[in-house]
């Protein structure tokens, strides 16, 4: 129950996007169409799965017994920028197709600020491995979600009669400050 | 001071890793057939980003 109780609260109670604020430029960069917008969101939930897990055990296993907890965040920082290259490398020589789809999307990950947001989460809260399992899951997740969403409702947009001065980033913002609305009503629900 | 030492060795191994893996990926070659591959993003302010649509023109 409390593993559940964290995988709503990080996916949508709190969600990276729309309450933390976190990771704004591939959301409002990449969700103009909804087939690039579910591509961003696999490679986020990958990328930030794989990071925690390496970070998690860097700093547990490396820093704490070398009593240098305070390198954690360039440490976090290299070792995120190393992860997306290699993986970006071992998709490109094993995956073709898979990095047609995905492979783009990854060194734009690398300077989202969402994962490095993720893997400092997880050891400032003090999670366990499960619940850092748990809470690296979720946040992507909601991710996902979210930018899916939005991704829709720029689809419409796009279609509709939008004022002239409103038409793309303007109308897209506003959107986008309508949806934290409706999420930040969920506030306290956990 | 010996910590300080630990702390700048670690910093060094990492980088060095980073240089090593970037060298490596840019030395991979693309798939075929995801040579034009360009991420469907109209772009923000941010010219710094490797993926503003000013960079193709």
């Amino acid at each position: 129950m409390d593993l559940f109780t964290l995988f709503i609260s990080a996916a949508l109670i709190n969600n990276i996007i729309l309450t933390k604020f976190t990771g704004m430029c591939p959301f409002l960069g990449v969700s103009k169409k909804s087939s690039s917008a579910i591509g961003m969101g696999m490679a986020v939930i990958f990328v930030i799965l794989s990071a925690s897990l390496v970070t998690y055990g860097l700093y547990y296993q490396v820093l704490v017994p070398l009593e240098i907890e305070y390198m954690k965040l360039i440490s976090f920082i290299l070792v995120i920028a190393s992860l997306v290259q290699f993986v970006e490398m071992v998709i490109k020589k094993f995956s073709p197709s898979l990095y047609k789809s995905l492979g783009i999307y990854l060194p734009l990950i690398t300077t989202n600020c969402a994962v490095l947001y993720v893997v400092l989460e997880n050891i400032s809260k003090g999670y366990d491995f499960l619940h850092m399992l748990v809470y690296s899951t979720a946040v992507p997740v909601g991710f996902l979600l979210i930018i899916v969403i939005f991704s829709k409702i720029r689809e419409r947009l796009e279609a509709s009669d939008t004022p002239k001065y409103f038409r793309g980033n303007p109308i897209a913002l506003i959107t986008c400050a309508l949806m934290a609305l409706a999420f930040s009503g969920l506030a306290g629900l956990v | 001071m010996g910590n300080m030492l630990t702390a700048f060795l670690y910093a060094g191994v990492l980088g060095a890793i980073f240089a090593i893996v970037y060298t490596m990926n840019r030395m991979t070659p693309v798939p075929e057939g995801c040579e034009d591959l360009k991420v469907s993003c109209q772009g923000c302010r941010d010219i710094a980003c490797g993926n503003h649509p000013s960079h193709n023109e």
